[in-house]
């Protein structure tokens, strides 16, 4: 049993246990959830609610309705106490999901946008549009203001803007939001069943002020992070060391806490919501910042293996030992925690944009795959993706339409397929502008607004031009399909001449069902793919990220915003596959396209992880987004006295040769496949999706078949 | 300088120290009764089948000339489409296999990594192996040789300047069990041993590892008296107990070798473990068992 938690430990286990309890009980009333577990919990079974302001259509939009109905949910909320938890409360309901009958054609944008209907159609493009959240709050301005200090600073901004009616109208919902919260706090607190205890003096206190120990400062944030969450899911992490380290060192100081103290406090915190925490990295002058809370909080998340979303920093100064200790937690417990950024190739990539170094380095990895700049920035990171793999099936269309087999050559097919992706780029631009310009009256961001830099002081939501920097994402998923599909055609047919242009078309056409088709279909599967290493597959994924890349970089949106690529499905790869006909890479229609960045499953017989890591460092964009290398590392990569010296090896490797961001799977194939006959048995069991991690059994079966099968394949089985 | 390669590997982790590239050089002096790559036994190319993959489409049959008897000419591979047929074994230069093992050099030296000739045995291509071993050298790239040291002294001696690291087995002690075994009889084996002790710090280090085959080896007494030819050895970096595994049966029934295809009984974990307590204080040298330091262990290998 470890010492980390002092007196505590019982009490840390005890909460675990509830956690487990919770998971299951999630899995049994709500069914599969293929995405994070977010600490989100189940309300008591009697709870009954009716929003006061609905429209005729069942469901809500504009502003002060969305201001409404959120504040008469926080008034209505459950309470939650737990007499081992030094937090009060658990988010239980996502407001955006409560609305019934909501589609985004419904929503009340003043100008339609069906001229991109058809392309938004054709390319299977997620544009974006109507989405909410993906940036993040700066924290610090909660933790230094409270929610009465964010009320009169919202006062004092509606006093400047009398006359400006679409300030008016945000200021004023924002008022009635911070009001809600002040109420949802005071409610709890005066409820909560151990009058006089500490957790209720500093609930008590936390309503107006702002939080002033480590304690406090850990309730402050859980509360935002559950009044963020319960509106839109939204918010983000932060640098967690970074943020808590001025209580932490005072507390300590003071000899107002022990190391105990913090560790149960930390655990209690992170138990609450796993959100994406950062840890380590540099400053603007590449400075170390790596602190004793750095160590502290991998060494909580070791021991509480639940769960996780930490992201270790590295770069070229950092402290190297809090490197080695996060692989040894990751090989210790493989559970898919922590996650490795880049600091280095993530501040020179978004310095391309424009930007100055001190800038970039206040951009840190608080997504799934994706960086920002607390509190400043607004992106729509990773809600923006072009499926690469559906352009090509376009393109793939219009070369074999008229049927003459003098035109085909994988240079004319992929000209066509430049020429559609272009037309897919700007499709996604025109969504983004429109997005900005109307998204904030379908839904505005009235919770991420009151910690960022701008929204408040300009009355203007965050989406509409609160904020200082507009850097939209738009990534490409399915680079290793389109790739591996031009690698086949290349070698199979133009450099082997083993089958003809015009068999590979009709199997392609029939889904391999047709008289020699699934010969076919495995001759071209087993062409040398992206991620064997020098093949002509290899060259293709290069020159697609490199002309995606130079595309999306060419020209800002026509309403003159910043566009940053990267290479990311999410965990979209099976929704984003069932659009896509048979591609000529053996994949058969409705399969899920490849994941991420990432070279399909059985890229190479070895499974080399040296060769994995070199082609997606091969691939990235270069501009400060990224392309995440997702590693299912052979659990005997564990093994031998040089584990963590072979593991450092190949996440140094990668980030040298200008990788980005590593999400690893370390879990042997006996445990995910009796996890995958029986995920009952294995409540426990946190596997790695994507960026995210997530409770095995809360993955829907045709997700766990994806994690399962990508981890076989790695380990040869 | 050509060469005949069975497989080539990248990012292993189970021959040798850190993270490695693996040659596989094809044909071997030994015909060990577990061998678990059969494919690189024969010091030629050999058609490989494998019936999962066979869509009965008939392709090969009709390509054939001479279906009674194999004559190796491989025109049923370039027929079958899917992949059930092919060939197992190419002929490579030095030079492309020095590329191929280039490709990850920036994993080698922070790993403690580098290159493995393994095999096959690779003192029976000794220009071959010479010529990637000191080629590696050139590049700063550590060299390991994994060889059965059923070679001249000689050839041996050829090579050991431009290795890093030797590994190589001992199977058991007795001469007469070992050719029943092996085909051939272990003197020149355990001679070539000695001499790498006589050779003492000008040889390179030396990883012997013995593989625990049920029925033949697995006993404490077979152990103990190769615990005591090590202690005759100058200190070893380690000394390895690896259990049989049944992995190369299947490659041995596509490539039709049925000597090669029966599984054997596995070593039970507990039985190894047993095994691996019994010789550990026997030894000169750390011991390891299946690639963990045995103070790593912790009920089970």
């Amino acid at each position: 049993m470890s010492t980390l938690f002092g007196p505590y430990t019982d009490r840390i286990e005890r909460l675990k246990t509830r956690k487990r309890e919770q998971t299951l009980a999630k899995k049994k009333n709500v069914g599969f959830a293929n995405e994070d577990d977010f600490g989100i919990v189940l309300p008591p079974d009697t709870f009954r609610f009716t929003f006061p302001a609905v429209d005729a259509n069942g469901f809500f939009t504009g502003i002060a309705n969305w201001a409404t109905n959120y504040a008469a949910l926080l008034d209505a909320y459950p309470l939650h106490y737990d007499a081992d938890d030094i937090i009060a409360g658990k988010w239980m309901f996502i407001l955006t999901r409560m609305r019934t009958g909501y589609t985004l054609s419904k929503a009340p944008f003043p100008f339609d946008f069906s001229h991109l209907h058809q392309e938004q159609e054709l390319y299977d493009l997620t544009t974006g549009i109507g989405k909410d959240a993906h940036f993040a709050p700066d924290h610090r301005i909660g933790l230094s203001l409270g929610w009465e200090g964010i009320r009169q600073k919202i006062l004092r901004a509606q006093a400047e803007h009398r006359g400006d009616a679409e300030a008016e109208e945000l200021l004023a919902a924002e008022i009635v939001v911070v009001e809600a919260v002040q109420r949802w706090i005071r409610r709890c607190a005066a409820c909560d069943p151990e009058p006089g205890s500490e957790r209720q003096r500093i609930n008590f206190k936390l309503v107006n002020d702002p939080p002033s120990s480590l304690r406090e400062a850990c309730q402050w944030m859980a509360w935002y992070n559950m009044a963020a969450r319960s509106y839109n899911k939204g918010g983000a992490g932060c640098q967690l060391d970074a943020m808590f380290r001025p209580f932490y060192e005072r507390d300590l100081a003071d000899g107002a806490i022990t190391r105990d103290d913090a560790a149960y406090f930390l655990a209690c915190f992170l138990l609450n919501d796993p959100r994406y925490y950062a840890i380590g990295g540099a400053d603007a002058e590449g400075r170390d910042t790596t602190c004793e809370l750095s160590f502290l909080l991998l060494e909580i998340t070791h021991e509480l293996k639940t769960s996780s979303n930490l992201t270790i920093r590295v770069h070229r100064n950092m402290d190297r030992r809090l490197f080695r200790r996060g692989v040894e937690v990751l090989l210790a417990d493989r559970l898919g925690y922590p996650r490795f950024s880049c600091d280095d190739t993530m501040i020179a990539g978004f310095m391309r944009n424009g930007y100055s170094r001190d800038l970039a380095a206040t951009r840190i990895p608080l997504g799934c795959s994706w960086s920002i700049i607390p509190g400043r920035e607004y992106t729509l990171n990773d809600v923006v993706k072009i499926n690469l793999a559906k352009v090509f099936s376009v393109a793939f269309d219009e070369i074999i339409a008229d049927g003459d087999p003098e035109r085909y050559s994988t240079e004319a097919l992929y000209e066509i397929f430049l020429k559609h992706l272009q037309r897919a780029v700007k499709c996604i631009a025109a969504g983004l502008d429109f997005h900005l310009a109307h998204q904030y009256r379908n839904e505005s961001e009235l919770l991420l607004n009151l910690l960022c830099h701008g929204p408040i002081e300009k009355g203007r939501d965050a989406a509409h031009g609160g904020v200082e920097f507009y850097n939209m994402c738009c990534d490409g998923a399915g680079l290793a399909t389109v790739a591996d599909s031009l690698g086949a055609l290349q070698t199979r047919i133009e450099q082997q001449k083993r089958v003809s242009w015009n068999q590979c078309v009709a199997a392609v056409k029939a889904d391999w069902q047709n008289d020699q088709g699934e010969a076919i279909r495995r001759f071209l599967a087993s062409a040398p793919k992206f991620g064997f290493g020098g093949s002509p597959a290899d060259a293709w994924a290069k020159r697609i990220s490199q002309d995606f890349t130079n595309m999306v970089k060419a020209d800002r949106t026509p309403g003159g915003r910043i566009m940053i690529p990267g290479l990311f499905s999410w965990a979209d790869a099976v929704r984003f596959g069932k659009s896509v006909p048979a591609t000529p890479n053996g994949r058969r229609a409705g399969e899920p396209i490849s994941h991420g960045a990432n070279p399909d499953a059985g890229f190479r017989h070895d499974g080399a992880a040296t060769a994995i890591v070199q082609a997606v460092a091969g691939i990235q964009c270069g501009y400060g987004n990224t392309a995440p290398l997702q590693m299912e590392l052979d659990a005997s990569y564990a093994n031998g006295p040089d584990a963590v010296e072979r593991v450092m090896a190949l996440f140094q490797g990668h980030f040298d040769l200008g990788g980005t961001l590593i999400n690893v799977n370390f879990i042997d194939a006996t445990t995910i496949r009796a996890a995958e006959k029986d995920p009952e048995k294995y409540p426990d069991l946190v596997v790695r999706v994507t960026g995210f991690t997530a409770y095995f059994i809360m993955l829907s079966p045709e997700f766990r078949k994806l994690v399962t099968s990508r981890i076989l394949e790695e380990a040869h089985e | 300088m050509i060469g005949l390669i069975s497989d080539i590997q990248r990012g292993s982790i189970h021959d040798g120290p850190g993270i490695r590239t693996v040659a596989f050089v094809k044909g071997c002096n030994l015909r060990c009764f577990w061998c678990h790559n059969p494919e690189a036994l024969l010091p030629r190319r050999q058609l490989s089948f494998n019936p999962g993959r066979c869509l009965h489409c008939g392709a090969c049959e009709r390509v054939c000339p001479s279906p009674s008897k194999c004559q190796s000419c491989f025109h049923c591979v370039d027929a079958c489409l899917a992949g059930a047929r092919t060939i197992s074994g190419c002929e490579r230069s030095a030079t492309d296999v020095v590329a191929e093992i280039l490709l990850d050099r920036p994993f080698y030296a922070t790993s403690g990594g580098g290159v493995t000739i393994s095999g096959g045995e690779p003192t029976m291509q000794a220009d071959f192996v010479a010529t990637i071993l000191g080629e590696c050298r050139r590049h700063g790239i550590h060299t390991a040789l994994e060889s059965n040291l059923c070679c001249p002294t000689a050839t041996l001696d050829r090579l050991l300047p431009l290795a890093d690291l030797i590994m190589a087995d001992i199977k058991c002690m007795d001469p007469q069990r070992h050719r029943e075994a092996t085909g051939t009889d272990n003197a020149t084996i355990l001679a070539n041993l000695r001499h790498l002790g006589r050779l003492g710090a000008a040889a390179p280090p030396l990883i012997i590892r013995t593989p625990i085959v049920t029925g033949f080896n697995d006993c404490v007494a077979e152990l103990s008296a190769i615990a005591a030819f090590l202690r005759e050895l100058p200190p070893l970096r380690y000394y390895e107990l690896l259990s049989y595994h049944p992995l190369g049966c299947q490659k041995a029934r596509e490539l039709g070798m049925q000597d090669f295809a029966q599984p054997l009984p596995a070593i039970p974990p507990s039985r190894i473990l047993e095994l691996a307590n019994a010789v550990a204080n026997q030894l000169p040298c750390p011991l390891y068992l299946n690639g963990k330091p045995i103070n790593q262990l912790e009920t089970s290998p």
